[in-house]
């Protein structure tokens, strides 16, 4: 231990008074008794005549002289190394992520990170700045730069993990901003910024050349977890009145478990699976359900494990209904044929329309441009709409070099032995994204233009090969189904954690009232002439209930999360390729004293004074 | 005129008692207590042979018609008891509301009027009795019969209380100078700081059938006063230093029942009674009451 201010040390230098105090004699009141032997317990010693009396150990006098080395004490500001750096601000991130929801250390690796946080902060000197920054589903400034380490506990405490993926690299952002100072043309640090995360999905590729002086204060172990990664609902190719639900399960521990799977309707245990899934592999529960009504459809896996919030998903589910066409062509056998394949498709064929396409589902555009742009979803075949792409090149024979798997309209899709005599080809517009590409160019997009889904192929089919190819009918059946309203709604109410909730109601509302899972409400303003409703508050997972007026929607908030299912603690955090950051324990600095040490005098006197009051009183 | 000491009401009540002692009187003069000489009284104690000159109104008849020998009847002979009242009249006495040796005198009358009523013979001595006149000394030494009880309760009135006292001294010496042992009554606070042990053992080697009665002030078994203090004794002068509170009253009090607990075990272990009484109890209950219980009088 060291001190401050060692020179109060020389208030000592009265100890001795206080033991002079002790050796003159008291002034006492005389009174007469009537005989003294009933006070033998009570008797002092006969004094002597000379104003000192001999030494005698007194209980109050060495209270006193406590008391007095506790306030010398407490003068000279006595200090040892705490748990802190010294710096000029301190910037603490504490990560607020789903994966710190686990459980493998007590209560939680959220609280435990609070703890150590709460550590931390007491160790910092009356001198530093430290402020607070929230890591959950958006990155929120807990506490702004102080010296008030009262404030600094009190922000500490209203901090609360959310549901949500990790999205440290935005907080690390916002605190790399307090702790970069620049003087002149040069940029110097200035501050700290102190992790307490457990590092799970922890994704800092962007902050690769930011140089943080940061410092990880690592959290949880290995940890034990499944969680669901995927959830999907369709239409049972077999049976067009069933229902697939598919959920996969990802085991992120280090061996081979056994889960069992649930499936819900309405809160409503509708069947149950057992899966063993390898370690860090996933598996997937498959379940078939013949749908009573449109209602929420949930996934819950019944495992032991260290994370809950991974344990269940759900989405809204509507009835499959019949799918209404629009077909404008000038002729194509195979298109018409492939529509009509489709599953619950009732195609309307023409070759000019000029009623309104309310009536439809979508409106599949073959080599013709309508005089009224379809109010419907649309499927562009060979059309070259003027106002959607930058600009439209056609090339002779152009090959398909690469497809996008990935995307719901290309699923099982293989292009590998499609040649085309001829394509329009573009550049990716920001509103969709390109599915297949040829060179630099794609020859199809898809994305949403106005709210509608909007699929648009470059080319003839009739001027390929593949009409001829089983791709192209499952191209279509792709097609419909994600240019369906029906898909797209329920997309709509499918979100992840931490994503806007956005409702659109075809009456004007002025406002609507949003339910949580934890059965609160909130009201939200209604926006764009009282059509829009958007509610950025989906930090935790579950069924939120939106009411518009008469129209109720339900949104499912999900994790979904594979990275943060993954909830192994890390030792060291990745920044770019070749930057990392290793945790520590702590590292010191000075931490002040001298509160305890006067608490303990103010205690000591208060026992001294009740001491001296049960003798004398 | 003064006060009387005892009301005429609680003396009347008194006269019902009779002292009780334990055992037979041994004082050579007649008086209206058993013994163990045979004389003239209607209590039969034994036969004996007949001797020549032996008074023939004596001679059980009855006893001859049947064994034709002359057998003499005896009588027990009734003889006085000695009753002497030990009050402590010391300084310390003088202490308490109201003061322990009013209380004690009252006691004192108490036990003398009963005794008087009963025949006994009683004797007062003041410790000290250095403030005893010779007119007032002849009032309360050697008193007998109901008729003296008026001149003894005066007498006894007019004592007051001062001076200095060893207790164990005084004790030894009123042992020696007593011819006829009876009962003794002892009327102390027993507070000297010498103790008592060896007064009370001088008066039961003497041959005293002792009642120890310990009269203590309401201020003694409970203290007011608090803070450091510095107490003076009243008779020796010496000063003591302490420092008292409330919130020790009640190891006080429990040393001072230890006190008093030493004492009464004193007196058992010589088959003296013993009774602590405080200068404050109502006269009038321990007077019919506890000295009743206590087998004082019955």
């Amino acid at each position: 231990m060291n001190f401050l201010n060692p020179i109060a040390f020389l208030f000592a230098l009265t100890m001795p008074a206080v033991v002079l105090l002790y050796l003159l004699k008291k002034r006492r009141k005389s009174r007469l008794v009537s005989s003294t032997v009933l006070w033998q317990r009570y008797l002092a010693d006969t004094q002597a005549n000379s104003p000192f009396q001999k030494f005698r150990n007194h209980a109050l006098m060495w209270l006193q002289l406590a008391l007095l080395a506790l306030a010398v004490g407490a003068l000279a500001r006595p200090f040892w190394r705490g748990s802190a750096a010294p710096s000029r601000l301190r910037v603490l991130v504490l990560d607020g992520s789903a994966s710190m929801q686990s459980v493998d250390v007590r209560p939680s690796r959220f609280e435990s990170a609070r703890a150590q946080a709460r550590e931390w902060i007491n160790g910092l000197r009356d001198t530093e700045q430290a402020m607070i920054l929230l890591a959950g589903a958006v990155t929120q400034v807990k506490q702004s730069p102080t010296r008030d380490k009262a404030a600094l506990r009190r922000a500490l405490d209203s901090c609360a993990a959310s549901d949500s993926g990790t999205r440290l690299a935005e907080a690390l952002q916002t605190a790399a901003a307090f702790t970069y100072e620049k003087k002149g043309e040069e940029t110097r640090v200035s501050g700290e910024i102190h992790l307490f995360s457990d590092g799970a999905s922890v994704d800092l590729g962007e902050l690769a050349n930011k140089n943080l002086p940061l410092i990880y204060h690592r959290v949880g172990g290995e940890g034990r977890n499944l969680g669901i990664v995927s959830m999907d609902v369709r239409a049972d190719p077999e049976d067009p009145t069933r229902r697939l639900v598919l959920a996969n399960v990802f085991n992120a521990s280090a061996s081979r478990e056994l889960a069992q799977v649930e499936l819900l309707f309405s809160n409503q245990v509708v069947e149950a699976k057992s899966v063993e899934i390898l370690p860090t592999n996933s598996a997937a529960a498959l379940f078939s359900l013949k749908q009573p009504g449109d209602g929420v459809l949930t996934v819950r896996l019944l495992a032991p494990d260290d994370l809950a919030v991974d344990n269940s998903a759900s989405t809204y589910s509507f009835l499959p209904r019949p799918v209404s066409i629009l077909l404008l062509t000038r002729g194509n056998r195979f298109l018409e044929k492939g529509l009509r394949a489709a599953p619950r498709s009732q195609v309307t064929v023409a070759a000019e329309w000029t009623g309104p396409t309310d009536a439809f589902d979508l409106t599949v555009l073959d080599r013709t441009t309508p005089a009224t742009w379809p109010a419907t979803s649309v499927l562009a075949i060979g059309v070259q709409p003027t106002n959607w792409f930058a600009a439209v090149v056609v090339e002779k024979s152009p090959p398909i070099v690469d497809w996008n798997h990935a995307h719901p309209v290309l699923r099982q899709v293989n292009l590998d032995n499609v040649d085309l005599a001829e394509s329009q080809l573009v550049d990716p517009p920001p509103w969709g994204v390109s599915l297949a590409q040829s060179q630099q160019k794609a020859l199809i997009v898809a994305g949403e233009r106005e709210r509608k889904r909007v699929i648009w192929v470059g080319f003839d089919p009739l001027q390929s090969n593949w009409p001829l190819r089983i791709s192209f009918p499952i191209f279509l059946a792709n097609a419909v189904e994600w240019l369906n309203p029906a898909t797209q709604q329920t997309a709509d109410l499918l979100l992840r954690v931490g994503e806007p909730i956005r409702h659109t109601s075809r009456q004007p509302v002025t406002e609507a009232v949003v339910t949580r899972p934890d059965g609160t409400s909130a009201t939200v303003i209604a926006q764009r002439d009282g059509h829009e409703i958007f509610y950025g508050g989906t930090d935790r997972a579950g069924v939120y209930t939106v009411r518009a007026g008469t129209n109720v929607a339900t949104f499912c908030v999900n994790l979904l999360n594979a990275p943060e299912t993954q909830i192994a603690s890390r030792t060291n955090l990745v920044i770019g390729r070749y930057a990392g950051v290793s945790s520590v324990s702590t590292s010191s600095a000075p931490s002040d004293q001298w509160r305890w040490w006067a608490v303990a005098a103010l205690a000591l006197l208060m026992f001294e004074w009740w001491f001296y009051h049960k003798r004398t009183a | 005129m003064p006060e009387p000491l005892l009301e005429p009401k609680l003396l009347r009540k008194l006269e019902q008692f009779q002292l009780r002692t334990g055992r037979r009187a041994r004082s050579s003069a007649r008086g209206e207590r058993r013994s163990k000489a045979h004389g003239q009284s209607v209590e039969f104690a034994d036969y004996r042979n007949y001797v020549a000159g032996d008074d023939l109104r004596y001679l059980d008849w009855n006893l001859y018609g049947r064994l034709d020998r002359f057998f003499l009847k005896l009588y027990e002979e009734e003889r006085e008891l000695s009753v002497t009242l030990f009050l402590d009249a010391s300084e310390s006495m003088t202490f308490g509301e109201p003061s322990k040796f009013s209380f004690a005198q009252k006691i004192a009358g108490a036990i003398g009027y009963v005794s008087l009523c009963g025949f006994d013979r009683v004797t007062l001595t003041a410790l000290p009795d250095t403030a005893v006149t010779p007119a007032l000394r002849s009032g309360l030494r050697s008193v007998r019969g109901r008729k003296s009880s008026l001149g003894f309760l005066q007498a006894l009135s007019q004592l007051a209380a001062g001076g200095t006292m060893t207790f164990n001294a005084a004790l030894r010496r009123a042992a020696l100078e007593t011819r006829q042992p009876g009962v003794a009554v002892v009327l102390s606070d027993f507070l000297d700081p010498a103790g008592y042990e060896t007064g009370l053992h001088a008066l039961a080697g003497r041959g005293f059938r002792i009642h120890a009665l310990q009269v203590l002030s309401p201020e003694e078994l409970a203290p007011a006063h608090a803070g450091d203090l510095r107490l003076v004794d009243s008779e020796t002068g010496a000063e003591q230093e302490v420092t008292f509170g409330r919130y020790r009253l009640k190891a006080y009090q429990r040393s001072t029942q230890n006190y008093i607990q030493r004492l009464r075990e004193f007196c058992r272990a010589r088959g003296i009674s013993f009774l602590s009484v405080s200068s404050g109890a109502p006269m009038e209950a321990l007077l019919l009451r506890e000295f009743r219980e206590t087998g004082l009088w019955g």
